[in-house]
C-alpha cells in the first residue's frame, strides 16, 4: 500500500504555493497606498482572499486525499523516454524565445517545426521537411501581408 | 426597434458576401479540425482566432460560430468512423455509431448523425433568439451586487462539474482568479504581481493564456507519448439514411435537443453531458433497448441531438449576461474583447445590429452544416491520414504565430510556453483547465464588481443580500455546492466499500 495519494500531493502542493504568495509573494509584490481607509477596497484584498481560499481547498484536498485510491504515479508510458523528451521540449521552447527576436519568426519556427518533428519521431520526415519551411511562410505571408502585422524579421535574412 | 427593426439592422450588417463566406468558412474548418482525431472544437477556435483579428467584429465572431458548430459535428466523424471521438462531445456517439460501422453502416450512421446534428443546432439557435433577449431583458436590473452573486454562482457550478471533482475543479478555479488579479490594480492603480516587469502591467494577455491552456499541452502530450497512429478506419459502406429512419428517430432528436437547449443554458456543464443524457433517455424510452450499445441508430441521432442542441444554447449565457457557459464560448468572448465589444445586458441595446446579424448567421450555419457535413463524411479519409508527426509541429508553430499577433509582442509567446506546461501539468493530474480559463476571464468582472458594491455600500457586506436576486443566485450556489459535496462524500463512500 502506498504511503501518499495524488489527491494528498496536489493538497500538499497547493497549500505550498498558497503559503509562499501569503507570505513571500503579496508583502512584497502587492503595492497598497497608505490612504486606504478599509481593507476590503485595499489591492492586497482580493489576492489575500483568493490564497486563503486556496488555502482551505488544498486541506480539503490533503484530507480526502486519505480516502482516495489514485496512485501517486501514472502507469508507465508505452514509448520510454518521456520525461527526456520533455526536458528536450522544454529547452526547444526556451532556445526559441532567445531565437525569435534574433533569428526570426519565420527561420525560428522553421527550426521548431523541424526540431518538434524529430522528438515526436514523425513517420513522414520528408512531409515533414516540406511543412516546416511551407507552414511558417504562408503564416508568414498571411500575418504580415493580409493582417499587417509586424512578425519579427531578425538580424540576418530579411523577407519581403 | 421592434424585432422586425432588429432583424433588418442586423441583416444590413450580415448581409453580404465577406459574412456568409466568413461562416461557410468557419463550418468548413471547423468540421475538419473535429474530424482529426488529436485536435478538438476547442482548439480549432482557440487557433482560428489569431486570424480573425483584423477582420470586421461580425465577420471574425461569425468564423469562430462557424468553426464551434463544424467542430462539434466534425467530431463525431472519427468517433464513428474510428471509435476515437474527435471532441469529448462525440464519446457517447462512439457507444451505438462503431458498432454500425462495425456492421458496414458507417455511412447511415453518419448521414443520421449529420441530420440530428443540424436538427439539434437549429432548435438550439431558435433557443437562443427566443430567450437571449428576454434573459437581457431581466439583467438589466442588475447591479454590481447581483452580477457579483451571478459570477460566483457560475464559477461554482463550472468548477464543480467540469472534472471528476468538486475540490480540484474549485483550485483550478482559484488559480485562475489568482492569475487575473496579475496587473495594475482596478481601483488604486497600484502593481500587483508585476515582479518590476512592465510586460506584466496589463495583466497576462487572455490569449496566450487560452492557447497556452488548451494547444500546448497537447503538443506536450504528444512529446510525452509519441503515437503515431490511430484506430483503423471503417469504410462507409453502401447504405445511407433514408426519411423513414429519421422519422422514426425524431422524437429522440427533439428531446435530445431539448436536453441540449437546457444543460447547454447553464454556464459550465457543456455538451458531453448532454449527449449521455439524451442518449440514455432515448435508451429509456425505446421500445428495443437492448439493441442500445450494439449498433441502433436512435442512439446515435440522440447523442449528437444531445451535443449539438448545446451549441447555440451556450451563447444564452455569454450574449446575455456576459458569461462564458464553456470553455469555447469563453474564447469567443475573447473575440468580442479584441473587437472591442462586452457581450451582456447593454449589448442589446448598444449593438442590437450585431445580435440579431449573429443570430441569423446562426441560422445560416445550420444549412452550411448540412452541405459540408454531407461531403466531409466522404472526404474523411483524407483527414484521418494527416500524420500525427506534421500535425503537432504545425499546431506549435500556428500557436507562435496566433500569439505574437495579438500584440506583437514576444513575450505573450513565453506566458504561452508557461502556460502550456501549466496545462499540461494540471492535464497529467485530472484537473479540469476549464475552470481556470474561465475564472481568469471572469476573475476581473468579479472581483470589480464585489468592490463597486462595497463602494456603492460603504464597505457593508449587507449589500450582496439587497433584493431576491442576489439572494437568488445565493440559493442557487448554496444548492449547487451541497449537491456536488454530497455526490463527493457518495463516491468516496463507494469507493471505500470497494476498498473493503
Amino acid at each position: 500500500m502506498q504511503s501518499i495519494h495524488r489527491q494528498t500531493a496536489i493538497g500538499l502542493a497547493a497549500l505550498l504555493v498558497s503559503a509562499i504568495i501569503i507570505l513571500i509573494v503579496i508583502p512584497t509584490w502587492v503595492s497598497s497606498p497608505s490612504n486606504v481607509r478599509n481593507i476590503v477596497l485595499s489591492p492586497v484584498f482580493w489576492p489575500y482572499i483568493l490564497s486563503g481560499m486556496t488555502v482551505l481547498i488544498g486541506l480539503g484536498l490533503v484530507v480526502t486525499g486519505f480516502y482516495s485510491s489514485e496512485n501517486l504515479t501514472h502507469e508507465p508510458n508505452d514509448i520510454p523516454g518521456g520525461y527526456r523528451r520533455l526536458a528536450l521540449m522544454g529547452a526547444i521552447m526556451v532556445i526559441t524565445m532567445f531565437a525569435l527576436p534574433r533569428l526570426g519568426m519565420v527561420w525560428t519556427s522553421m527550426l521548431i517545426f523541424v526540431a518538434t518533428a524529430a522528438l515526436i519521431r514523425s513517420s513522414h520526415p520528408k512531409t515533414a521537411l516540406i511543412c516546416a519551411v511551407v507552414v511558417p511562410l504562408a503564416l508568414y505571408a498571411f500575418f504580415a501581408h493580409v493582417a499587417s502585422v509586424a512578425i519579427p524579421q531578425g538580424d540576418y535574412v530579411r523577407l519581403p | 426597434m421592434n424585432f422586425l427593426d432588429n432583424i433588418a439592422a442586423g441583416l444590413s450588417l450580415v448581409g453580404n458576401l465577406e459574412a456568409f463566406a466568413a461562416l461557410f468558412l468557419g463550418v468548413l474548418i471547423g468540421t475538419i479540425a473535429g474530424a482529426i482525431p488529436g485536435m478538438s472544437a476547442t482548439m480549432a477556435v482557440a487557433l482560428t482566432l489569431p486570424f480573425t483579428f483584423s477582420m470586421e467584429a461580425i465577420t471574425a465572431i461569425l468564423l469562430l460560430l462557424g468553426v464551434y458548430k463544424g467542430g462539434i459535428f466534425g467530431g463525431s466523424i472519427p468517433a464513428i468512423l474510428i471509435k476515437t471521438p474527435g471532441t469529448p462531445a462525440s464519446s457517447a456517439t462512439v457507444l451505438d455509431g462503431y458498432p454500425m460501422a462495425e456492421k458496414g453502416q458507417a455511412g447511415k450512421a453518419l448521414g443520421m448523425a449529420l441530420w440530428a446534428s443540424c436538427t439539434a443546432d437549429l432548435i438550439s439557435n431558435l433557443a437562443l433568439i427566443l430567450f437571449a433577449g428576454w434573459l437581457a431583458s431581466f439583467a438589466l436590473n442588475f447591479g454590481p451586487p447581483e452580477f457579483f452573486t451571478l459570477i460566483l454562482f457560475s464559477l461554482t457550478i463550472i468548477a464543480g462539474v467540469s472534472g471528476n471533482s468538486l475540490l480540484r475543479g474549485a483550485l483550478s478555479a482559484m488559480l485562475g482568479l489568482l492569475l487575473a488579479t496579475v496587473g495594475l490594480d482596478l481601483v488604486y492603480g497600484t502593481n500587483r504581481f508585476t515582479f518590476g516587469d512592465p510586460n506584466l502591467m496589463g495583466g497576462l494577455n487572455f490569449i496566450a493564456v487560452l492557447i497556452g491552456l488548451f494547444a500546448i499541452p497537447e503538443v506536450l502530450s504528444m512529446v510525452w507519448e509519441p503515437k503515431p497512429h490511430v484506430g483503423k478506419t471503417r469504410s462507409l459502406g453502401k447504405n445511407s439514411v433514408t426519411f423513414a429512419e429519421y422519422r422514426r428517430c425524431f422524437k429522440s432528436i427533439v428531446r435530445g435537443s431539448f436536453i441540449g437547449v437546457f444543460l447547454g443554458s447553464i454556464p459550465g456543464i457543456g455538451a458531453a453531458p448532454a449527449a449521455f443524457l439524451s442518449y440514455s433517455e432515448a435508451r429509456r424510452k425505446s421500445p428495443v433497448k437492448e439493441n442500445f450499445g450494439k449498433g441502433e441508430l436512435e442512439g446515435v441521432a440522440a447523442s449528437e441531438a444531445g451535443n449539438n442542441g448545446v451549441a447555440g444554447a451556450t451563447l444564452i449565457p455569454l450574449l446575455a449576461l456576459g458569461i462564458p457557459g464553456d470553455v469555447i464560448t469563453a474564447i469567443i468572448i475573447g473575440a468580442f474583447m479584441v473587437h472591442g465589444l462586452q457581450p451582456g445586458p447593454m449589448m442589446f441595446i448598444l449593438n442590437v445590429d450585431i445580435i440579431y446579424g449573429l443570430f441569423i448567421g446562426l441560422i445560416v450555419s445550420s444549412v452550411f452544416l448540412l452541405m459540408i457535413g454531407s461531403v466531409a463524411i466522404r472526404g474523411f479519409k483524407y483527414v484521418a491520414d494527416i500524420p500525427r508527426g506534421v500535425l503537432f509541429p504545425g499546431v506549435l508553430v500556428l500557436c507562435i504565430y496566433g500569439v505574437f499577433a495579438v500584440n506583437n509582442n514576444i513575450f505573450d509567446v513565453g506566458v504561452m510556453f508557461v502556460m502550456g506546461w501549466v496545462g499540461f501539468v494540471m492535464l497529467r493530474n485530472d484537473i479540469p483547465a476549464a475552470p481556470f480559463l474561465i475564472a481568469f476571464i471572469l476573475g476581473p468582472l468579479l472581483e470589480n464588481n464585489f468592490r463597486q458594491a462595497m463602494l456603492m455600500s460603504g464597505n457593508s457586506p449587507d449589500i450582496l443580500f439587497r433584493g431576491p436576486i442576489t439572494w437568488f443566485f445565493w440559493a442557487l450556489t448554496l444548492l449547487t455546492m451541497v449537491a456536488i459535496v454530497r455526490a463527493g462524500i457518495r463516491a468516496t463512500k463507494d469507493l471505500k466499500k470497494k476498498n473493503i
